[in-house]
């Protein structure tokens, strides 16, 4: 016989295990009279961090965000035929989004290498990349839904195309916790100078509690506005007036049980007080050596922001924070690689302020001892197009775009998938965003047919299997 | 009180999961021979043959995707959300004792599931063919008659039957009336956006009057501020900015000159319950209703029709920028109709730029005939750049005029400065031209620049490769027969071509089943912190269902009944018992509503709401007693600086800084800080819904920003004057300035103890005495205006 089990009791008990967890979800869902039948999770409210459904590769994720669409052809997948065929009409209508295209090839500018053991083909422009290529597990079949920004954005991010669904940060917080109560679950390092396309919604929580939304820490200045009071407090004053704080918010809450906001403000505020000594050590650079300020390029004007934030990064997930979102620069676009033209120039500058430093946090990573359990994720949000844009651009591609795995139980110096002759699609090995999300739950431990959360009545996935047919890709996997 | 036995319930459930009886092991269900049968049995004898009920006939696959009067029995894009499954689950169908067994449900659901239903979708685009119009809010609405229900006493008007005859169904009820000062909060915040002062809340709770609350209610209608709060709700959904480029650098800032005279006009509408059809009248066409063009002088009347349109011009206008081409113009008027669809007709239309809607019955065709309508103003073969888009507020009569006048002057100032020498008396007389000069403003405003162009559908949606032509039309689903043309409207002034205001009257019409569900939708949204329907800016089929559509539509046809009147409407919701009732859940985990509808779908209590980013920033300064109130004008510009963390300037007045947040810069992408933080939407359209975040950003601003900080030890002033030393009088008078309420004899007690507690510490750490007793009350104020109690209505 069940005992009725309350929202709050699942909190208190979302330490025991996920046993009890699962079947207090299945309680739940039966008690709700939802029309589904099917069990929803329930994982907690809070950070504490909990177990997840088999023992875990990787405990974090950084997410290098490159958004904007990096170009394949130009990047991670030489194709010969296109080179040769420069000029000459592409042998089917592709697919485009701006206007001003020609249906005719355009070649890579770029010479590719070979490049470590593996061999793996990396272009000339991305040689930091390149000298870290046995550890990277390339993935050229990567495909998508959309052909626009801000809906492909939201496909990486949610799993599906349109606004209002929880980012994947969001969901590995919601069922892991966070391994330090100090700081947020999911952080966002962002170019102070503003945000990239998408802003704020790239991080969104959707419908998951709010506490489980992405925070953005600044890399100058203050880490996070208003971190500390303009004038300080002594230490006792300031607990004190937290400790009022927290005894008035404790008798409203009795008011208002199982206001999920005002136990997740309360946590804030909890959460606030801690944060202001964790989140400065993140600043202080003395305590990392020339040799790391020179592996991330920090004194280079053109890699030093970026490069600040990939090394932050690695000081969150050495923290123990879950899920670390990093943002290219928003100079000159706040799409950085969206090349509709200037491929060549385009490319080049942007590759001069991102290559560096993300094979720099690669190898930062080994050295720490961390690359084992902490996945680090290259991605734009779709490809490009093997065709003409104008004189020397190329359009939006969601047949066909290439990423980077590495660390985190991934396979190093592994090619996976390829596109078809130019490469405007995925033909061999296809990966969908969702399968790729199936994957990076599972290294965490993570079964994405059962991680859900009830909203208005129905089991909400982040991959839709049913829909999508996410499967694991263990092929991209260390055996 | 009854408790399904939810035990039992899972244990066969769970069976039924693990053993799927009389199905063919690893075979999903076929409908012939698993599932029709147990339709058959249960169902046919009304959803059958003959005359089915509801027009629902259930005996085919073809017949339950057509559907009946509540929609589509089965939907193939999400099969296992299907009416079918929903009804029989929750157990609404079939009526009566006897329910599908579980092992039936289950069936359903693994058929539901399977490929095969998937396989089902209509082959054919969508049309405007019969079996589309069961969608309920392409239908006009119908007033039904409040339902009878059981527990009369509670009732308080027409909203309070059709909520309580659903709650009723369910073995639920309303919550108890709220008590008196948390109703007046309630109300204060929900109307003016402002907390009651203390003297306020005094009176009203002294006011013993039968009808003390509806007085109150009246009062607060008859607020200036009343405006300020629910024009800043309709400004979200028409995109309001007062910058007029995309915003994605934080220093550079392209504004859209005297667009706050829109803003000003919101305000002033709200503010006179404008009726809502004259309103959108206004908004679509003001500039259509006067032939301001001839006339000689632009009356005041004329400039506020001309102002009105500013609606229209919010959108997001790159075609300054030489580099682009025809096609940005293009996007001004894509956006134009995304912003007016999701505004005003609750559905969404981007999709049909390209291809016919996939979820509605609203076709590319459609899509192109209703933007026809902007196509005289916003034509792309006579564009104004958005920087020459604007009306002088003078008639062109007075502003040939004024330019003649200023040409004189210039020739004149000329003629002197053609002296070699320049004496003093010179250089004055060249001053006092000069300074004689004339000037107009600037109205951002859309008008018709020429005779209708040719419109065209762009075939998928590439403006590269128009198609066939098109004539003005309105949406076929959304209106009655016959009468989809669009046709110059005869009080249509001068030359224009009437296009908007046949469009403004088309939406107004009685008949059009969108428009005011949208509005009232909307209403209850802002009163409940829910609407009827869920998603405001999508009432198609791919927005949410509504939870009580019989009220929606009896809303909707009362306003329409009564004058479009938005304060009538307030006046019906506040004073129903469902928004009186108390926001508290039950201690008990165990009791019977918290079970059976813990998201409170129903409204068995009032829901617990956050306040909006403006409200939050007015209400602190409200509390500090030191809130400028001037109202209109141009905006406060805020600071830009690299970090993020803007401020409000102090210019052009000191008190600038203090004013209510409305009349701050409004900016699409980087709003002023506090505001960011709180939820303040992007606009790179218009913003339909906001969300509530609970974020440590938020606790971090009211912690340690220097406003929250200033404001905090304004109160503690106030509380000073109020109370004078005396630690019992100055938390008595701190909880009433900053929560409405006296403290309770718990609360009094902690708060003393803490003020003598923080007088110690403060003095222990060196500070003098005075400042000690003084910081340690700013810090009790500061933490009141941290609680949840005062972020939240109850």
């Amino acid at each position: 016989m069940f005992r009725s089990i309350s929202r709050r009791d699942l909190l208190r008990q979302s330490g025991l295990g996920f046993g009890s967890l699962a079947l207090a979800g299945m309680f739940q869902q039966a008690g709700m009279l939802s029309a589904q039948s099917e069990p929803a999770e329930r994982r907690g409210d809070n950070l504490r961090p909990r177990p997840g459904h088999h023992p875990a590769k990787a405990k974090a994720v950084i997410q290098l965000f490159q958004n904007g669409g990096p170009s394949q052809m130009d990047l991670f997948d030489p194709k010969t035929e296109l080179t040769r065929r420069n000029g000459q009409p592409h042998p089917e209508q592709v697919e485009t989004f701006q206007l001003g295209n020609r249906n005719v090839l355009l070649g890579s500018p770029f010479r590719f290498a070979r490049r470590g053991r593996c061999g793996m083909e990396l272009s000339e422009i991305i040689p930091h990349l390149g000298s870290v290529a046995d550890d990277l597990c390339l993935v050229r079949s990567m495909h998508t839904e959309n052909n626009n920004h801000p809906f492909a954005i939201n496909m990486m991010q949610t799993g599906k195309t349109f606004a209002g669904r929880p980012a994947i940060g969001s969901w590995i917080s919601y069922a892991l916790g966070s391994e330090n109560q100090n700081l947020p679950g999911y952080v966002v390092l962002r170019d102070p100078a503003g945000y990239n396309t998408s802003g704020r919604m790239a991080w969104s929580n959707g419908w998951l509690p709010a506490l489980y939304q992405g925070t953005e820490f600044g890399s100058s200045g203050n880490v996070v506005p208003h971190l500390r009071s303009p004038q300080p407090l002594p230490a006792d004053a300031q607990n004190r007036r937290l400790q009022l704080l927290a005894d008035l918010n404790e008798d409203h809450r009795r008011l208002h049980p199982r206001e999920l906001d005002l136990d997740a403000r309360i946590y804030n505020f909890e959460l606030a007080a801690r944060m202001q000594l964790a989140a400065s050590d993140l600043l202080d650079l003395s305590r990392e050596t020339a040799a790391t300020r020179r592996l991330y390029g920090l004194d280079n004007p053109p890699t030093a922001g970026y490069g600040l934030r990939c090394l932050m990064a690695r000081r969150l997930v050495e923290a123990g924070v879950r899920f670390v979102q990093v943002f290219p620069p928003i100079s000159p676009s706040s799409q950085p690689w969206d090349n509709h033209g200037n491929l060549r120039g385009g490319l080049q500058t942007i590759c001069a302020q991102v290559d560096q430093p993300s094979a720099a946090l690669i190898t930062d990573l080994k050295q720490r001892g961390l690359f084992e359990e902490v996945i680090v994720l290259w991605t734009g949000e779709f490809g490009r197009l093997p065709i003409t844009e104008g004189s020397d651009g190329r359009d939006h591609n969601r047949h066909a775009f290439s990423l980077l795995l590495a660390g985190g139980g991934f396979q190093g110096g592994l090619v996976h998938g390829a596109t078809d002759e130019f490469g405007y699609q995925a033909v061999e090995n296809r990966v969908s965003v969702p399968d790729l999300h199936a994957t990076l739950l599972h290294q965490l431990g993570l079964d994405h047919t059962r991680l859900s959360y009830l909203n208005n009545g129905r089991p909400e996935r982040l991959t839709d299997p049913e829909v999508t047919g996410a499967r694991v890709i263990s092929a991209l996997l260390q055996s | 009180m009854p408790r399904p036995n939810i035990s039992t319930g899972l244990a066969s459930l769970l069976c039924v999961v693990m053993t799927a009886p009389g199905l063919v092991a690893g075979e999903p269900p076929d409908f012939d021979r698993d599932v029709r049968p147990i339709l058959a049995a249960n169902c046919f004898r009304c959803h059958g043959e003959g005359k089915p009920k509801a027009g629902l006939d259930l005996r085919t696959v073809a017949s339950m995707l057509r559907g009946g009067e509540t929609g589509p029995a089965l939907d193939p894009r999400r099969p296992v959300h299907s009416l079918l499954l929903t009804m029989v689950t929750q157990g609404e169908m079939p009526p009566g004792k006897e329910k599908l067994a579980p092992k039936q449900i289950e069936i359903l659901r693994q058929w539901l599931a399977s490929d095969a239903v998937a396989k089902m979708a209509p082959k054919q685009g969508p049309g405007t063919s019969d079996p589309d119009r069961p969608h309920w809010a392409f239908q006009k609405p119908i007033k039904r008659r409040p339902p009878e229900v059981k527990n009369t006493g509670r009732i308080r008007g027409p909203i309070d039957a059709f909520l309580l005859a659903k709650l009723e169904a369910k073995g639920l009820t309303f919550s108890a009336d709220t008590n008196k000062v948390t109703l007046l909060r309630r109300a204060y915040l929900d109307l003016i956006g402002l907390p009651p002062a203390p003297e306020e809340a005094e009176a009203f709770l002294k006011d013993n009057r039968p009808d003390a609350y509806e007085r109150l209610i009246d009062r607060l209608l008859a607020s200036p501020h009343y405006g300020e709060r629910w024009g800043r709700h309709w400004l979200d959904a028409a995109g309001y900015v007062d910058n007029r480029l995309f915003d994605g650098d934080l220093a550079t800032i392209y504004p859209n000159e005297g667009i706050w005279r829109y803003r000003d006009y919101v305000v002033r509408s709200f503010n006179a319950d404008k009726p809502w059809n004259r309103f959108i009248t206004e908004q679509l066409a003001g500039d259509e209703l006067a032939d301001w063009r001839n006339a000689d002088k632009l009356t005041p009347p004329m400039r506020e029709l001309l102002t009105a349109t500013g609606y229209l011009r919010l959108i997001e206008d790159h075609t300054s920028e030489p580099q682009y081409g025809i096609d940005k113009r293009y996007d001004v008027v894509f956006e134009v109709m995304e912003m007016t669809s999701t505004s005003l007709l609750g559905v969404t239309m981007e999709c049909c730029r390209c291809h016919d809607h996939k979820y509605d019955p609203i076709s590319q065709r459609d899509y192109y005939q209703l933007m026809a309508c902007f196509e005289p103003s916003y034509n792309v073969r006579d564009w104004r750049k958005p920087q020459d888009r604007f009306l002088p507020d003078v008639s062109p009569k007075e502003k040939a005029a004024i330019d003649q006048h200023n040409a004189a002057v210039d020739r004149q100032i000329g003629e002197l400065q053609k002296n070699e020498e320049k004496p003093a008396d010179l250089l004055k007389r060249v001053a006092e031209l000069a300074a004689s000069k004339k000037s107009y403003g600037k109205i951002q405003a859309l008008w018709d620049v020429g005779p209708p162009p040719t419109s065209r559908l762009m075939r998928r949606g590439n403006v590269n490769t128009p198609g066939a032509e098109l004539k003005p039309a309105f949406v076929k689903v959304l209106s009655q027969s016959g009468t989809t043309a669009v046709q110059r409207p005869a009080e249509t002034q001068g030359t224009s071509s009437g296009r908007r205001l046949a469009l403004a009257h088309w939406l107004t019409s009685p008949e059009h089943p969108l428009t005011a569900r949208v509005m009232v939708n909307r209403a209850w949204h802002h009163h409940f912190g829910r609407g009827i329907v869920a998603t405001l800016g999508n009432l198609g089929r791919s927005g949410s269902a509504p939870s009580h559509p019989e009220l929606l539509d009896w809303l909707a046809v009362d306003v329409m009944e009564n004058g479009w009147s938005l304060k009538r409407l307030h006046r019906q919701i506040m004073t129903s018992t469902a928004y009186r009732q108390s926001s508290r859940r039950p201690a008990n985990t165990d009791a019977f509503a918290e079970r059976l509808d813990p998201e409170n779908h129903l409204l068995w209590r009032m829901n617990l709401r956050r306040l909006e980013a403006e409200i939050v920033r007015d209400s602190v300064l409200a509390v500090g007693g030191k809130l400028d109130r001037t109202m209109g004008g141009p905006p406060i510009s805020i600071t830009n600086p690299p970090d993020g963390v803007s401020e409000v300037k102090r210019e052009p007045t000191p008190t600038s800084a203090s004013r209510r947040s409305l009349y701050l810069f409004a900016r699409r992408v980087y709003p002023l800080k506090i505001l960011e933080v709180f939820d303040a939407p992007i606009m790179p359209v218009n913003c339909t819904q906001r969300t509530n975040s609970a974020t440590v950003l938020q606790s971090l601003t009211f912690l340690n920003s220097t406003f929250v900080i200033e404001q905090a030890s304004l109160v503690a002033s106030r509380v000073r004057a109020q109370a004078g030393e005396n630690g019992a009088r100055q938390v008595d008078a701190a909880y009433q300035f900053v929560l409405t309420r006296p403290p309770s004899k718990g609360e009094q007690e902690k708060c003393q103890a803490f003020l003598r507690e923080q007088n110690a510490t403060y003095k222990k750490n060196g500070r003098s005495p005075d400042r000690a007793e003084g910081d340690s009350l700013t810090d009790l104020c500061h933490m009141l205006l941290c609680s949840n109690e005062f972020l939240y209505v109850e």
